[in-house]
């Protein structure tokens, strides 16, 4: 029997966050394992299946490995349909035209309404505003200070703003950002919002990085932090030009902060497709923007390695040239807590929401589990019953 | 599931009977300063570590301490957790503040969050400042390895439950009951429905209907019938009525109307560290230990299980012990045997809307 998965594009130019998180699992299908930093481990054709047809951009098939070592895959086959919009994905599942497909979570209560049998994962991916790191010198600062006292970056506008300023620009955009109204509203309920850089489920000390929607106090104290900065024209937003929900949060933060009195404007980035490993500084500079949305997926659901590496990111972009503070190799959730408090006392790093990743099943796929972070789609654990009529769930 | 109305009747007489002979035997008032024992020692020292880290905080003082479950774990490890904490932090000469005294209100508080990651349990105390003008309250925090409360020391005798399906019908019933006769060894079963006590003779590999006796229903019907079969005394009991077998429970009954039975205690209280839901003792006793057996703690429209708890008595919490048996839909009663470490459950399965009759057998071991 066979299986079908549906709309990845591998040319990865334009291709949404979903598409680019589907094609990484097509690696671990045909290698045997695949790697910590997506290098392939053995042989293609060793892993759980084989390529039996390639056609760029358009559909591939993958068949069963009789001789895989952990056993042959329950299904006899996969065809990935590629190249179809959220929408035609949806269509397709609804039509039994495919039996498994990502959905966007801004997506997922409608279609489970809509009667898809919706899988979702615990949620593991991070949507942050972060400030751009610019090219511009600085001496080294101390993570301890806990502060960002030391940077010299100017703001990609031209206008310089003041490294103090910039600290206090984002504590008054994270006090008057509603957290909750952009999972309520924009995500439909799909998703948590974030105070912390680690989730609940996997830390156990989120509830410390209150997330609540602000309060008149909050909304106060952020027009007054803004009143201390001298205006200099709008601050730039910048988010995925391919990527919805980046813009209906951009758009979100827009009104936020003129709430708390401060002028920000969303800017897409075209190009920057790439989903949580984006790659857009060029965009960013050429753009001149000076904060962006990113989604940054955990990589293991161990707190202490998942926040490693959010940290590698975070000194890399916007605290680099800032010392980390060493995470030792087995973190204790306080060495954790205190990491994260370190690194949000910068105000360079603001979490906003918490996204699961979300599948969208057929009647007759069988013992799917959505993965957990660092684990791929258990494709060769999946098998399809026949007997149960295929349609819309 | 929980019970639909404060604590079952069988659990509040074994738990009266507990304390009341731990009285009558002179054993003195437990305070908080026995509770650490119950803990395993990771745990132990977890609670030790958090309360070290608390008077390394702050000076010993009068504190309110205010406790948080946002983890797996369930009340009664919950209570117990709490109350090592007290004993911890009452070494480092703090005290507490009762409850709801006019002191409450203006000594300093401790918020203690049960809280747990994707690898272990994390406990959290936060100093909380109410002057502290929106600053980061001080915060303690220690894990705590996810092994099984009861069962952490090596080689500990664990209670193994086991259940055995005896029969299945579309009509509620009450309780059920394996009769077997004394001289012709002929075993019936005998099935208490809301109005009628129906036997049943073995045909097979199926029950064969042999004789149906009607009881009487008290007026108005309760909506959350309950009654029980007593083999030993041979005798039914149903609300409002108790009934004696004519000549014994396998031939029929003859039914009179009962008092209600006092209660032994004033109002219903809360108990820390006693599950919420439905729980009975059964005969015998592990590693020293009385034995219990609890439901989970849902409603009606959940699957349900039933685990083995182990207590020496007061104070409580009645320490979770070996494996949990899983049902599809709650257990609707449960009651103990006498005559041996056992229990009768009836279970709703959900799935077939079946009412379903187990004998659920707790035996102690290694």
């Amino acid at each position: 029997m066979g299986a079908s998965l549906a709309s990845l594009d591998p040319a990865g130019a334009g291709s949404s966050p979903e598409e680019v998180a589907a094609l990484a699992q097509i690696g671990p299908l045909v290698f045997e394992h695949w790697g910590a930093v997506d290098t392939p481990v053995g042989a293609a054709g060793s892993g759980a299946f084989r390529v039996t047809s390639w056609e760029a951009g358009k559909r591939a098939v993958f068949a069963a490995n009789e001789e895989f070592r952990e056993g042959r895959p329950f299904v006899d086959s996969i065809e990935i349909v590629m190249g179809r919009a959220a929408h035609e994905r949806l269509v397709d599942l609804e039509l039994s035209k495919t039996d498994l497909t990502e959905i966007a979570p801004q997506d997922a209560r409608r279609a489970a309404e809509q009667g898809v049998r919706v899988s979702a994962s615990q949620p593991d991916e991070l949507l942050a505003l972060v400030f751009v790191e610019h090219d511009a010198p600085r001496t080294s600062g101390s993570i301890a200070s806990g502060n960002a006292a030391g940077r010299a970056g100017g703001r990609a506008s031209g206008r310089p703003l003041a490294p103090a300023k910039e600290e206090v620009m984002g504590q008054a955009l994270s006090l008057a950002i509603d957290r909750v109204a952009i999972v309520n509203f924009i995500l439909q309920k799909t998703g948590e919002p974030a105070g912390g850089l680690l989730p609940q489920w996997s830390s156990g000390t989120a509830f410390l990085f209150p997330a609540a929607a602000p309060s008149a106090a909050d909304l106060e104290h952020a027009k007054e932090l803004s009143k201390e900065i001298a205006a200099a024209g709008p601050l730039v937003l910048g988010y995925d030009s391919a990527d919805p929900l980046e813009q209906s949060v951009a758009e979100r933060i827009v009104v936020n902060a003129k709430e708390a009195g401060m002028s920000v404007r969303a800017q897409a980035i075209p190009g920057a497709g790439g989903g949580a490993e984006k790659s857009r500084s060029a965009a960013l500079q050429a753009g001149h923007v000076d904060m962006e949305l990113v989604r940054w997926r955990m990589t293991s659901p161990l707190p202490g390695e998942a926040l490693m590496d959010f940290l590698s990111r975070i000194y890399a972009g916007p605290l680099a040239g800032i010392e980390a503070g060493a995470l030792p190799e087995t973190a204790s959730p306080e060495d954790n807590y205190k990491q994260q408090r370190a690194v949000l006392s910068t105000y360079r790093v603001v979490p906003l929401v918490w996204l699961p990743q979300v599948y969208g099943l057929s009647a007759r796929v069988r013992d799917w589990k959505a993965p957990v972070p660092g684990e791929n789609w258990p494709l060769a654990d999946v098998w399809l019953d026949t007997e149960t009529p295929t349609g819309v769930q | 599931m929980r019970p639909s109305r404060g604590l079952p009747l069988g659990i509040r007489v074994a738990l009266y009977t507990i304390v009341l002979g731990l009285f009558l035997s002179g054993a003195p008032r437990v305070s908080y300063a026995q509770a650490p024992s119950e803990l395993p020692k990771s745990w132990n020292d977890s609670v030790a570590r958090l309360a070290d880290e608390v008077a390394a905080a702050m000076s010993p003082t009068v504190v309110k301490l205010d406790v948080e479950n946002i983890s797996s774990l369930d009340v009664s490890s919950a209570g117990a957790i709490e109350a090592a904490v007290r004993v911890q932090l009452q070494r480092h000469s703090f005290s507490f503040a009762a409850e709801d005294s006019a002191a409450a209100q203006s000594v300093a508080r401790l918020q203690l969050s049960l809280s747990e990651s994707a690898a272990e349990y994390v406990w959290v105390v936060q100093i909380i400042n109410d002057q502290s003008d929106g600053a980061v309250a001080p915060v303690m925090i220690v894990a705590a390895p996810k092994a099984d409360f009861a069962d952490a020391a090596a080689g500990a005798r664990t209670l193994s439950l086991e259940k055995r399906f005896v029969c299945k019908q579309a009509e509620r019933f009450l309780d059920f009951a394996l009769w077997k006769d004394a001289t012709s060894g002929e075993v019936t079963l005998l099935v208490l429905g809301t109005n009628r006590l129906t036997t049943y003779k073995p045909a097979g590999s199926q029950w064969q209907l042999s004789r149906t006796s009607p009881i009487p229903q008290a007026a108005p019907p309760s909506r959350d019938p309950q009654g029980t079969i007593n083999l030993a005394e041979g005798k039914i009991t149903v609300k409002g009525f108790a009934c004696v077998g004519d000549p014994d429970l396998g031939e029929g009954v003859r039914c009179s109307a009962s008092k209600p039975i006092r209660s032994l205690g004033g109002p219903r209280i809360d108990i820390p560290g006693f599950p919420n839901s439905l729980g009975t003792d059964v005969k015998g006793s592990c590693r020293g230990d009385f034995v219990f057996l609890f439901t989970a703690e849902g409603d009606r429209t959940q699957s349900d299980s039933i685990r083995g708890r182990l207590t020496k008595g007061i104070p409580l919490p009645l320490v979770p012990s070996g494996n949990s048996l899983e049902f599809d839909g709650p257990v609707m009663a449960l009651h103990p045997d006498p005559a041996d470490g056992s229990a009768r459950a009836v279970v709703h399965n959900l799935k077939t809307g079946e009412y379903e009759a187990y004998i659920v057998t707790a035996t102690c071991g290694n």
